[in-house]
């Protein structure tokens, strides 16, 4: 690999390599603009806020229809029937705390019961707020599973996509499910990866392991849904607000925490607990801002593409083409530009790269923008993909290490890679093992790969020494 | 201490991979690669026992490599070796340091929130105290104790650091900590000290004391293989010198002849192919690298003669 | 305006709750503060050990002795499955195996397929009644203002004494020629090795130790409360490392001293920010009150390590992780 001594000119040509990079990314996001302004959630109020109730039974994962529920607010009190999907859309007169109540003596026999926990719910909607979700499992053990809303839920990567192939009764493995669980698999993939990256890029220049990187994943959910929910934008003002806004935020860690550190010479272990302490508080404090609940962005929930049982969205299409553009547009910048190039350098050896003149101080800054800009995009993809909460990054922390460390610590490749692989395979899990225990087997898959191959699938084994 | 005599050690001509009389350490084909790069090649060596033994070359040259193989922190391709006899490949470093061969790092390793004396007493190969269950009664491992200490503070006083008894390691100079890897390692009265680059980046006034423990090592039976730029050293202390390059044995002999043997100023002239041969600063580089008056003669003819042509 | 929480918080510090967190924090300072290695999953141990006691004495109604004998073997087990592959690994990976590894326990015992076992998300109560059938205590309010109960004197009678023990068992390894011998692996194991010592065979004496502690923890931590799955992710680790590094974190009493603080520190701003709410002083919902204690937990555990970590009871000078 070249030596690439970055004078001050050429410093100019490096930031304009990065400027470069994150218009490119705002470009690729912006085919998704336009249908997403206009879209509407199927509500029969079209209202401004709205409830979407789902109740079924949680073992066969059949709908339950025909069922009483009662939503009550300050100033609304109706009752609703569950039609043969077990859903009901429910347009709402305003922002509020609604109670649901599931009337469970008209569920018919078999299907066993709510859990007291679930039932009544209250739901907290946000003016804006379309289609905030109201699960029901009815469960027939004795004691139930939870809200519907617990973490393992939210880890799952398939609750975008409506995958018909798995709701048949006893599971037999299928070439159709297959193929809609790999789909699903790589879109989901598509959009860790861009999390990935970062962590992958963060640790190879800095070898830091920054617990941190999910909170700049919520960050460019919660940025998305501030623009397109609370203020009404369009999606894609939402988008770029994301990547722009999460780039400033990686630059303002550097310049306010990262880089200091670095100068004092504080280690590795005592930076990744700052890194600990920094998620747990920032992480709380978007809860405290936005709340607790589960956030949803303004979405078309009709059917734009099918592949085989899998029914994809517009946005999820979209999302995946926009994630695959941008990933293509990093390897350029990481393989043909120089400061790619003085980045990698960097992560392979930090003091040969300073001794050959190249400024680390500035390439570790441009990763940061960098990195934080692409999981600000991912945070943002991912929300439009499933939903959002203050803990939606968390939530898929442990995923990205995974996949890191799958493909390979510092190699950007190797994340994108990591993060295909991690995903598929745990979409494909779920034809074997219990859906909720996915995400079990993925951490697993992590642990035995370090085991075998602590370098990871590409990385090289002198990384490890 | 007067040096070792070349034909006490050896048991036939003068070559790479010569026979020792009387060897302590044997090695035979021992290979160790990284990706596609040999750093280690050696085919046959041997280490002459209650002798010291300087082992350099150029940068690069595998040596490190090479001591990290012979004292289980690294893993060999191939290779097989034995120390006082018995089979070594494959056994573990600590296992290594217990049959009498430790070794001191190029970096040091002082332990630097311990204080020297638990430096020095760590060294020690104390059974009874260092077992989980007998470590907390105090009474099975109280009397060894003691008698450690007693030990480690006549070291201490050799080595001059008695004073620094109860500070940290971390807060002595790099010289001292020089002295306290040592010494530490002598607490398990080992038969063969392994010296990475013992001189690095200790000051003057120490290197002396230095050099001194370790001719005393040899006095008192041990036997020491040291890796180590500095020629001046070499010339003063090693009783044979073995020179590496390439990952390979390229020559061995005794200190005053082995640095004008042709096949090591080849390999001192190969690791400095990156330097312009042509420029007079680059040749004087090798020359100071190598510290042999015949190169250093052969350079300045050379110059001359580019002078006289340039006229 | 109702200022009962003054004395309710300051009763945190000596609580059975405070009591759990101090073991566990013992184990994590055998783990971290003595023998260098970053584990980021006590949380997983925590959580063997409060199963282990909890589904042997309610559902298999094992006898207490047998019940406390499942949790160490439980946790010695756990220690030996992260520790076997990992420990020669470098230090940052074993930081995520071990996190990856408690999030495995936590999301396989809430698992509805295993509901019959470990009661799945809603977890299992009771699990305190063996221990508690042998409270000397009657009924009863105790202690004055702190009102406590007489099943958490006892529990925390019994938890203290065990803390106790604990700090007992650190103090004499960690003066004897085996401590040395971890301090040691801490400072660079690579020396360690070179003078003799089996490196890992130690470091998995040290992993299994602070685990069992960390085990015990777990049952202990129950007996005020039912068995939550929940309760074990990975931020209790992080709460473990609060208090491990406001006590500081080479010390054998800083555990105590670490959480009785931060769970009177947590206990008070709770109270006042529920009087503040309550009484509209400040302009915030009750809802936002929750996610507070987190954020000073975090800002606590970022300002500890870059201005402070050495804590309230270490020296500056023996700060073994540079900051």
């Amino acid at each position: 690999m070249g030596i690439l001594p970055v004078d001050p000119r050429r410093r100019r040509a490096v930031g304009i390599g990065l400027i470069g990079m994150a218009f490119a990314a705002l470009i690729a996001v912006l085919p998704i603009a336009a249908p997403l302004a206009s879209a509407e959630p199927i509500d029969p109020n079209t209202a401004d806020e709205s409830i979407s109730i789902w109740v079924r039974q949680l073992q066969t994962k059949e709908p339950v229809p025909n069922l009483s529920v009662e939503v009550k607010g300050d100033d609304f009190d109706e009752t609703f029937t569950t039609d043969a999907e077990g859903r009901i859309q429910v347009g709402l007169p305003g922002p509020g705390t609604y109670t649901v109540t599931v009337d469970d003596s008209t569920a018919p026999d078999g299907v066993g019961t709510l859990p007291d926990a679930q039932n009544p719910r209250e739901v907290s909607v946000q003016a804006t707020n379309k289609g905030v979700p109201a699960n029901f499992l009815f469960t027939t053990a004795d004691t139930g599973s939870g809200g519907a809303t617990s973490p393992s839920d939210s880890a799952s990567p398939s609750s975008g996509a409506s995958d018909s192939g798995s709701s048949s009764g006893p599971r037999g493995i299928t070439g159709g499910l297959v193929a809609s669980k790999i789909v699903t698999g790589i879109i989901y993939g598509l959009l860790l990866a861009l999390a990935s990256i970062g962590v992958s890029l963060i640790y190879g220049t800095t070898g830091l392991n920054n617990f941190a990187h999910g909170e700049l994943v919520t960050f460019g959910a919660l940025m998305g849904y501030l623009f397109s929910s609370i203020l009404g934008l369009p999606g894609v003002v939402g988008i770029l607000a994301a990547v722009i806004l999460g780039g400033v935020y990686g630059f303002a860690q550097d310049v306010v925490l990262w880089k200091p550190l670095r100068k004092r010479g504080v280690g590795l272990v005592p930076l990744m607990i700052v890194s600990i302490g920094l998620a747990l508080a920032t992480r709380y404090i978007y809860s405290f801002i936005f709340g607790a609940d589960r956030l949803t962005l303004p979405n078309d929930p009709s059917p734009f593409l099918k592949i085989g049982s899998v029914s994809l969205r517009f946005t999820d299409v979209m999302g995946a083409v926009v994630a695959l553009v941008v990933l293509l547009l990093v390897a350029f910048v990481m393989l043909r530009t120089r400061l790619g190039k003085a980045a990698r350098a960097v992560a392979d050896n930090r003091s040969l790269a300073a001794a050959s003149g190249i400024d680390v101080d500035f390439v570790i800054r441009c990763i940061w923008i960098g990195g934080a800009a692409l999981a600000g995009l991912s945070g943002v993809l991912i929300a439009y993909y499933q939903s959002l909460r203050w803990d939606t990054g968390s939530q898929i922390l442990l995923l990205i290490f995974a996949a890191v460390t799958l493909g390979g610590l510092g190699s950007a490749f190797g994340a994108l890679v990591g993060s295909l692989v991690i995903s598929v395979f745990m979409n494909l899990s779920t034809l074997f093992i219990p859906d909720n225990l996915k995400y079990v087997a993925a951490l697993a898959v992590m642990i035995v790969i370090l085991l075998v191959r602590p370098q990871g699938i590409l990385g090289r084994r002198e990384r490890i020494g | 201490m007067p040096k070792t005599d070349v034909n006490e050690l050896i048991a036939g001509p003068v070559a790479p991979g010569v026979p020792k009389k009387n060897p302590i350490v044997v090695a035979d084909g021992v290979t160790r690669s990284f990706g596609g790069f040999t750093a280690v090649n050696v085919e046959h060596v041997e280490i002459p026992a209650n002798a010291i033994t300087a082992l350099i070359g150029p940068n690069g040259a595998g040596k490190t490599t090479f001591f990290n193989l012979l004292t289980g922190f690294d893993k060999p391709n191939e290779g097989r070796w034995t120390f006082l006899g018995q089979q070594q490949y494959g056994v573990p470093a600590h296992k290594v340091a217990r049959r009498g061969m430790v070794r001191t790092f190029q970096l040091t390793k002082a332990l630097n929130l311990l204080s020297v004396i638990d430096n020095m007493l760590l060294g020690a190969p104390q059974r009874a105290g260092e077992r989980f269950f007998a470590s907390l009664v105090p009474s099975i491992w109280r009397q060894q104790e003691e008698s450690l200490t007693e030990k480690a503070d006549e070291l201490l006083k050799k080595f001059k650091l008695d004073a620094k008894r109860e500070d940290f390691a971390g807060s002595l100079s790099g010289g001292q900590r020089k002295l306290l890897e040592m010494a530490r390692a002598l607490m398990s009265d080992p038969k063969m000290v392994m010296l990475d680059e013992p001189m690095a980046g200790v000051n003057p006034a120490l290197t002396q004391s230095l050099l001194g423990h370790i001719l005393d090592l040899k006095k008192e039976g041990m036997t020491v293989l040291f890796v180590e730029h500095d020629m001046h050293v070499v010339r003063e202390i090693a009783d044979w010198v073995i020179v590496m390059a390439e990952g390979r044995i390229v020559a061995e002999g005794s200190p005053d002849t082995v640095m004008d043997d042709p096949a090591v100023i080849e390999a001192y002239l190969g690791a400095h192919h990156d330097t312009d041969l042509g420029d007079v600063r680059g040749q004087q580089e090798i020359a100071k690298d190598m510290e042999s008056d015949l190169i250093k003669h052969e350079i300045e003819e050379e110059i001359e003669e580019e002078a006289a042509d340039g006229r | 305006m109702d200022f009962n929480f003054i004395p309710l918080a300051f009763g945190e510090a000596i609580s059975p709750t405070t009591a759990a967190y101090a073991l566990a924090t013992i184990g994590l300072v055998v783990h971290f503060g003595f023998t260098g290695l970053v584990n980021f999953g006590q949380a997983g141990f925590m959580a063997i050990g409060g199963y282990a006691f909890v589904v042997t004495s309610l559902q298999f109604h094992w006898p207490l002795p047998f019940a406390i004998l499942a949790t160490i073997v439980c946790s010695v087990i756990f220690a030996f499955l992260l520790g076997l592959p990992t420990l020669r690994l470098r230090a940052d990976y074993l930081s995520i195996v071990t996190i990856a590894a408690a999030e495995i326990v936590r999301l396989s015992v809430k698992t509805p397929e295993l509901t019959g076992l470990t009661g799945g998300a809603t977890g299992l109560n009771g699990g305190a009644e063996d221990f508690q059938a042998l409270n000397p205590f009657p009924n009863g309010q105790y202690l004055g203002p702190l009102h406590m109960t007489a099943s958490d004197l006892w529990a925390a009678i019994c938890g203290w004494a065990l803390v106790l023990l604990a700090c007992l068992l650190v103090w004499a390894l960690m003066r004897s020629p085996w401590g040395r011998i971890v301090k040691g692996i801490r400072e660079d194991e690579d020396a360690v090795r070179a003078l003799g010592k089996n490196v890992f065979s130690y470091k998995m004496q040290a992993l299994v130790l602070g685990g069992v502690l960390g085990g015990l923890a777990g049952a202990l931590f129950i007996l005020p409360r039912s068995l939550q799955p929940d309760n074990y992710g990975t931020q209790l680790t992080f709460f473990l490392y609060t208090i491990m590094l406001l006590g500081g974190a080479t010390t054998i009493f800083g555990p105590l001293l670490g959480a009785a603080i931060f769970w009177v520190v947590l206990s008070l701003s709770d109270g006042l920010l529920s009087l503040a709410v309550t009484n509209h002083i400040l302009p915030i919902t009750s809802t936002q009150q929750g996610p507070i204690r987190f954020i000073i937990v975090g800002l606590a555990l970022m300002l500890l390590v870059i201005f402070r970590p050495q804590g309230i009871l270490g020296k500056k000078a023996e700060v073994f992780f540079r900051a």
